[in-house]
């Protein structure tokens, strides 16, 4: 099996408290295959608005930009799933009547755009500082037309018959998020899911070394 | 706008500002008029690009679809600036919520950028009355770390020079939209570059700021280029210039209280118009470098820039003026346990700086307090200047007991502060002088 490429660049703006560009695809290959690059942002804890207060712990808040236009739906969809992912790894009990604001931002896309900005965030979470229960890793599978899955996007996204993402846990690898778009088999399902977990591995891997190679 | 999480600007950083700004010097040792560096990166998609301007960071992304043109204008293409204060630029911000300042910078970016009809309009018409290109410009601000408007405008512009639209074709009825791979995309035809340029204005100081602080200064108006936040924080007032390279004003704000002779604003332009002479040439140039690299099927994109600099330095450089002053309270530390302190009247210092080399003199000032002369007539007069009463020591100048050639390293970070001085005692830093005197 092909493996994915990954690079990232931790501290790349100033004004958050934690900040990081993740690539994730294919860099060497010419133009027709790309990457995808999302730009992740965090502020926290900090102050909270009143009407998002929580008593016991600290409200987390998540904005996803496009590159072009207004956020759609769909965005928006996209800013939940990563808010209750990050709700549930970082410790939030630790900073009541604050807020932990992320903020994912576009930069290209090509295809696995979802589980790249939620690999941005867990790397943002770790550039800044703030106490996490684990990491986070996501791995996005594409099931063509062939019947064939794949970790990479196929060139041609006519091709694409389904996308699994998949968001694991780095202690027990267990599933924090799934999220599917078009039809498939369970078996295919399951399979996509044996896939995931196995390069989710690859990913935690990157993080610890990327953190490494950062300090 | 909610004053949630906005930073605040205190009365201290503000006094200090202020009092550095009337020695002539700014907290991140820039000239009055020196802009920060602009650095221009494009993205694999067209008309996508990311400008930097110091640490300010904008994203922009143009996009096309195919609309209605506007009754009035039936032969003319539309153009739409949208810029979004993110979140992730400073925690105040609020995405997808107008604020008082997205609007004002909106709007001084559409005067510069579609007022100026610097593009081409009617080459985006499709067909009289029924279809024209809508082109829309998204810039995200990433971070704010003052100065948006500048740096908003190049990224707007440079992304607009490098953005294509997909060819049309018309058989008598049907349109024919051609994807990027069937048919050569065609460019924005851009007439001229407008740009803005910002300029922060320190005044009110003859009556509102001296009395306040006591200072003893006479103040006349500050105006310092390319205002960093806590710079924008403090001014008085800003003034934005749109011009254009042929010196053609294309929109002038002045925001705030400033009282401001024709002469001053005359001027100032008259400094803007050089500013953006360069800049526009920059934007030129880095378009046709990312063309050529097109052309060759290089790689492109921003993932580049990860890989060129593995190692990341988070915090790049921090003010650089208050970076050198704990590197010398470091130094002065060293040296205190090897040495004593001892005064003399100038020793010349020996700063090589890779490139440009820099001679300083150090001229003592009174017990246990010295300046730097630097001898480079960058800025004529505007010189450090340490006063009398100042017991923390800038500079110190050292010498060894014994006789003994020591070369003393104090660079800090390896960044271009790198500074090697020559201490010696007396006899020796005759001879040394010499050698100094004749490099110049």
């Amino acid at each position: 099996m092909e493996k994915l490429n990954f690079s990232c660049k931790l501290g790349v703006l100033s004004r958050p408290d934690g900040s990081a560009m993740f690539c994730e695809g294919d860099l060497k290959i010419s133009s027709f295959l790309g990457e995808t690059i999302v730009i992740a942002g965090l502020y926290g804890p900090v102050e909270v608005k009143m009407q998002k207060v929580l008593i016991d712990k600290a409200s987390v808040e998540c904005s996803y930009r496009p590159k072009s236009g207004l956020p759609g739906v769909e965005d928006r969809l996209y800013e939940s799933l990563i808010r209750n992912i990050c709700e549930t790894s970082l410790m939030a009990a630790l900073y009541p009547r604050s807020a932990v604001l992320i903020t994912l931002q576009e930069m290209h896309n090509n295809g696995q755009l979802i589980s790249c900005a939620i690999n941005a965030a867990c790397l943002a979470c770790l550039d800044s500082g703030i106490d996490m229960k684990f990491m986070f890793g996501s791995v996005t599978c594409f099931l063509t037309k062939q019947e064939e899955l794949c970790l990479k996007p196929p060139i041609n996204e006519k091709d694409i018959k389904a996308f699994f993402v998949f968001v694991f846990d780095n202690t027990k690898g267990r599933i924090l998020a799934s999220h599917t778009k078009g039809s498939f088999s369970k078996e295919q399902y399951e399979e996509a899911l044996h896939l995931s977990r196995e390069e989710s591995k690859n990913v935690f891997i990157f993080f610890k070394k990327s953190m490494h190679t950062n300090d | 706008m909610s004053s949630v999480r906005k930073t605040i600007v205190s009365n201290c950083e503000k006094k200090f500002l202020i009092k550095n700004l009337s020695e002539w010097t700014r907290l991140d040792g820039r000239a009055f008029d020196e802009f920060r560096k602009i650095d221009i990166e494009f993205g694999k998609d067209w008309g996508c690009c990311s400008v930097s301007l110091g640490k300010t960071r904008v994203l922009a992304q143009v996009s096309c679809e195919i609309q209605e043109p506007k009754s009035s204008r039936p032969s003319e293409g539309i153009l739409n600036i949208n810029i979004e204060l993110n979140t992730i630029a400073a925690p105040h911000f609020e995405s997808g919520r107008q604020s008082e300042l997205s609007v004002q910078l909106n709007r001084l970016l559409e005067k510069c950028l579609k007022d100026s009809k610097a593009v081409d309009l009617e080459s985006l018409c499709i067909k009289m009355k029924e279809k024209v290109w809508a082109l829309r410009v998204d810039v995200n601000v990433l971070n704010h770390e003052g100065n948006i408007l500048d740096c908003a405008s190049v990224a707007a512009l440079a992304a607009l020079a490098h953005f294509r639209r997909p060819d049309v074709t018309c058989d008598g009825e049907e349109f024919i939209i051609h994807g990027y791979q069937q048919r050569d995309p065609i460019p924005t035809v851009i007439h001229h570059y407008p740009l803005c340029v910002t300029y922060s204005i320190f005044s009110g100081g003859h009556y509102e700021h001296r009395e306040k602080y006591h200072l003893k200064i006479d103040f006349s108006d500050y105006i310092v280029a390319d205002p960093t936040l806590l710079e924008e924080g403090v001014a008085d007032a800003f003034l934005s210039i749109g011009l254009n390279a042929y010196k053609e004003l294309c929109g002038l704000h002045l925001g705030g209280k400033a009282e401001l002779t024709p002469d001053v604003i005359l001027n100032t332009a008259n400094k803007a118009a050089m500013r953006a002479g360069i800049v526009a040439q920059l934007i030129k140039d880095s378009v046709e470098e990312d063309s050529v690299k097109r052309q060759e099927k290089l790689e492109l994109g921003f993932h580049k820039t990860i890989d060129n600099e593995k190692v990341v330095e988070s915090i790049e450089e921090l003010s650089l003026c208050l970076d050198q002053w704990t590197s010398k309270r470091k130094k002065n530390k060293k040296k205190k346990k090897q040495t004593k302190i001892f005064e003399e009247n100038t020793i010349k210092m020996e700063a090589p700086r890779t490139e440009s080399n820099l001679v300083a003199e150090i001229e003592s000032i009174g017990k246990g307090s010295a300046a730097l002369v630097p001898n480079d007539n960058r800025d004529n007069s505007e010189v450090w200047q340490a006063s009398e009463s100042e017991d923390d020591d800038d500079v110190m100048i050292v010498e060894q007991p014994k006789q003994v050639v020591d070369l003393l390293d104090i660079a800090d970070s390896g960044s271009e502060e790198e500074a090697v001085i020559v201490l010696n005692s007396e006899k020796k830093s005759k001879k040394k002088k010499k050698k100094v005197k004749t490099e110049y």
